[in-house]
């Protein structure tokens, strides 16, 4: 549904493109996940899509349509639920999502069908007169969801819906886009959390310095056979003896009582358990492949910290 | 559609802003009140200006006398009561704790007839304006000249009614107060008057006053950028001119409210509080285009700032200083007339300027359509370059123009 080629952007005044060359397919009615680094370019990739900013280099394609001709057709399909509180704290509930829908110029006898959908998907029924200054955080983030649902988008941009509220809000937010994408809306998520986008996810892009470091389904990501990561704890120190025969697998580090590998294939860690046996030593502890996307991400991207 | 979602959102938000109400309403009511009171005092021709002034008359002729009775007769100039000695008044005057001193010399009355007449002594605190000053001393150099034509000539007088039968007919001294008639071209029911204070100073500060709601203006729209509504709203389609048009036409009417109450406070508010009336002319056409013509300059001027700015206390800090610019340099704060030539120059500029003479024009002029079109015409003008100037940034932002 998404295909970018060669997008390249700076903004004016800048050195240096915030994204560089970046190619990507995003395909309709997924659940995309876009992670990246503060500053690695994500804000200004959705910024793109949803034409907040010009398109300057390379190629992009919605549906079929191309970016900027099709602007207007492609806004009209999709919204955008930005970082921020994006609605008038002053209004009701209610107010926000009449002068949102006015805006979106929605058929007076659609209307009504549209609110009271909105308001079921971000549970917000007993709240409409309240005024959104008042909302608690969990409340005002499924506000500005339900802002994004008046148009009834077949693409919608969610980025960091989920920042700073409570587990409850946030599994709701999480079950609220599920269920968004279960009707088939495809979904691009930004987030830092990456227990949410391995729950919420099928799709993952990493994006780091303007680049896209990897892309695919979870499974594609974290069973990467190069990238696969043993640690074994033993119960016991080995000897020296022992240690010499270990040491027989490349790779393998020693340090005390664990034994380490950053890069094991299933051949070496069927050759470590035979030589343990033989040798008797028993192990305690076992963690084999990428504990989690995390570790991906760091491995990825590093862990040096980011402006 | 938009456009109409878009107006009734910003007076529903204004509606629930008391502070913005405060802001836009009170208080240039308050600074049309305060202003219209406070310059009355001091230019008004009912309470006169007021002069304070020691007098130490040292010399018992007389013309002396004749002097202090002609000074005291003048109703601007308060002679000021005391028994301090002269050097003490001197010293009261140098801490300004009144403006003049004048001290008549011993001999005064004699000399006067002579070829070396004795000089009064005038003498000025250093606070006293310039303007003051001049006023000051012309009064007493005017008072002088009588005295001096009484006295000094009347010898000449008893000796021409001598010579000649002309008689006292032929050199009546009283005579010179029928050499002027003076009259202000200003009109109020069909009759010349003097224009009150209030009737000059209301148009000047309701132009200061209109310009300042970029202040509430520009603080809402970097508001709504910071909390990333304006890139919502973008992303809904909206373009450059919807964004624009939404927030112009209801601060065009809000600007024509505050139009509107400061008018009503110098016809029914000042009046209250003791002030002059504020009459509004007889072009209630061309009252009403100009105070068009100067909201939408103002309001378009407001977005303008809106765009350039990045955060709400750039927006006031800006408005402020550029205000307080235009204002001094459109003759708000000091009279274009007392501006050096390259000043005056300048003021043509101002955008304040135009809004004044238009003004002035409708309050203290007889006039219509025609005479206030042009600076309805440059305001007008103004208000659509900074429109436009304000819809360029906001396209390079993102927005589609």
């Amino acid at each position: 549904m998404i295909q970018i080629e060669g997008l390249s952007f700076r903004y004016p005044g800048a050195k240096r493109d915030v994204i560089r060359e970046l190619s990507l397919r995003i395909r309709q009615g997924s659940l995309f996940g876009l992670l990246g680094p503060n500053g690695s370019g994500k804000t200004t990739l959705i910024s793109i899509l949803t034409g907040l900013l010009p398109l300057l280099s390379g190629k992009i394609r919605i549906d079929g349509k191309a970016l900027p001709g099709h602007l207007q057709e492609i806004q009209a399909g999709s919204a955008l639920v930005p970082q921020e509180y994006a609605f008038y704290p002053r209004l009701s509930v209610m107010e926000n999502l009449l002068f949102f829908g006015g805006v979106l110029a929605i058929p007076a006898h659609e209307l009504r069908g549209r609110l009271t959908e909105a308001l079921a998907v971000a549970g917000l029924e007993s709240f409409e007169s309240v005024r959104a200054e008042h909302l608690s955080g969990g409340l005002k983030r499924r506000l500005n969801l339900a802002i994004g649902l008046l148009n009834r988008p077949q693409l919608l941009f969610l980025d960091e819906p989920t920042v700073g509220i409570d587990p409850q809000s946030r599994h709701f937010i999480l079950d609220a886009v599920k269920r968004i994408n279960a009707r088939g809306t495809t979904v691009v998520y930004t987030t830092h959390y990456m227990e949410e986008a391995e729950m919420l996810c099928d799709e993952i892009g990493v994006l780091d310095d303007g680049r896209l470091l990897a892309c695919g389904t979870q499974e594609q990501l974290l069973n990467n056979t190069q990238s696969r990561e043993l640690t074994v704890t033993l119960t016991a120190a080995p000897t020296a003896q022992q240690s010499g025969i270990l040491s027989t697998i490349p790779g393998l580090e020693i340090i005390s009582r664990e034994l380490r590998m950053a890069h094991c294939t299933e051949t070496d860690l069927k050759r470590l358990m035979k030589l343990l046996a033989a040798e008797g030593l028993d192990i305690c502890r076992l963690k084999y492949g990428y504990r989690n996307l995390e570790e991906l991400f760091l491995q990825m991207t590093g862990r040096q910290l980011r402006n | 559609m938009p456009l109409f979602a878009l107006v009734t959102k910003e007076w529903k938000l204004l509606l629930r802003d008391w502070h913005a109400l405060l802001l836009l309403f009170a208080m240039p009511a308050v600074f049309i009140l305060v202003m219209s009171l406070a310059l009355q005092n001091k230019f008004a021709e009912q309470q006169g200006v007021n002069i304070h002034y020691y007098l130490v008359n040292k010399d018992g002729s007389p013309a002396s006398e004749a002097l202090v009775k002609r000074l005291s007769a003048m109703k601007d100039l308060k002679i000021l009561s005391s028994s301090a000695s002269a050097p003490e008044l001197i010293d009261k005057v140098r801490d300004d704790r009144a403006q003049f001193m004048v001290s008549i010399p011993s001999g005064f009355g004699k000399a006067m007839q002579s070829t070396d007449p004795l000089p009064v002594q005038m003498l000025a605190g250093p606070g006293v304006e310039p303007a003051m000053y001049m006023l000051f001393e012309a009064a007493l150099r005017e008072a002088l000249v009588r005295v001096y034509l009484q006295h000094a000539l009347a010898p000449l007088k008893t000796q021409m009614s001598a010579i000649t039968s002309v008689g006292d007919a032929g050199l009546n001294l009283d005579a010179t107060d029928k050499l002027l008639h003076a009259q202000s071209l200003y009109q109020v029911d069909g009759r010349n008057r003097r224009p009150s204070s209030v009737q000059q100073n209301v148009p000047a500060w309701l132009v200061f006053a209109m310009f300042f709601i970029a202040i509430p203006l520009s603080t809402t729209w970097v508001q709504e950028r910071q909390q990333g509504t304006y890139a919502r709203l973008r992303s809904m389609g909206l373009s450059a001119k919807d964004l624009l048009l939404g927030k112009l036409l209801p601060y065009l009417g809000i600007n024509l409210l505050q139009v509107a109450l400061m008018l009503v406070v110098g016809i029914l508010v000042v009046p209250w509080f003791g002030g002059q009336r504020l009459t509004l002319g007889h072009a209630p056409l061309a009252l009403t285009l100009m105070a068009l013509a100067l909201s939408f300059a103002s309001v378009a001027y407001a977005l303008l700032i809106a765009n350039l700015v990045s955060t709400g206390e750039q927006a006031t800090i800006f408005t402020g200083v550029a205000n307080l610019l235009m204002a001094a340099v459109g003759g708000i704060m000091v009279p274009r007339f007392l501006m050096p030539p390259v000043m005056q120059a300048l003021s043509r500029f101002s955008p304040m300027a135009w809004g004044l003479d238009g003004f002035l024009d409708v309050f203290l002029r007889p006039g219509g359509l025609a005479a206030v079109a042009p600076e309805a015409l440059r305001l007008f003008g103004f208000g659509l370059a900074c429109l436009a100037l304000a819809g360029l940034r906001l396209a390079k932002q993102g927005g589609k123009a």
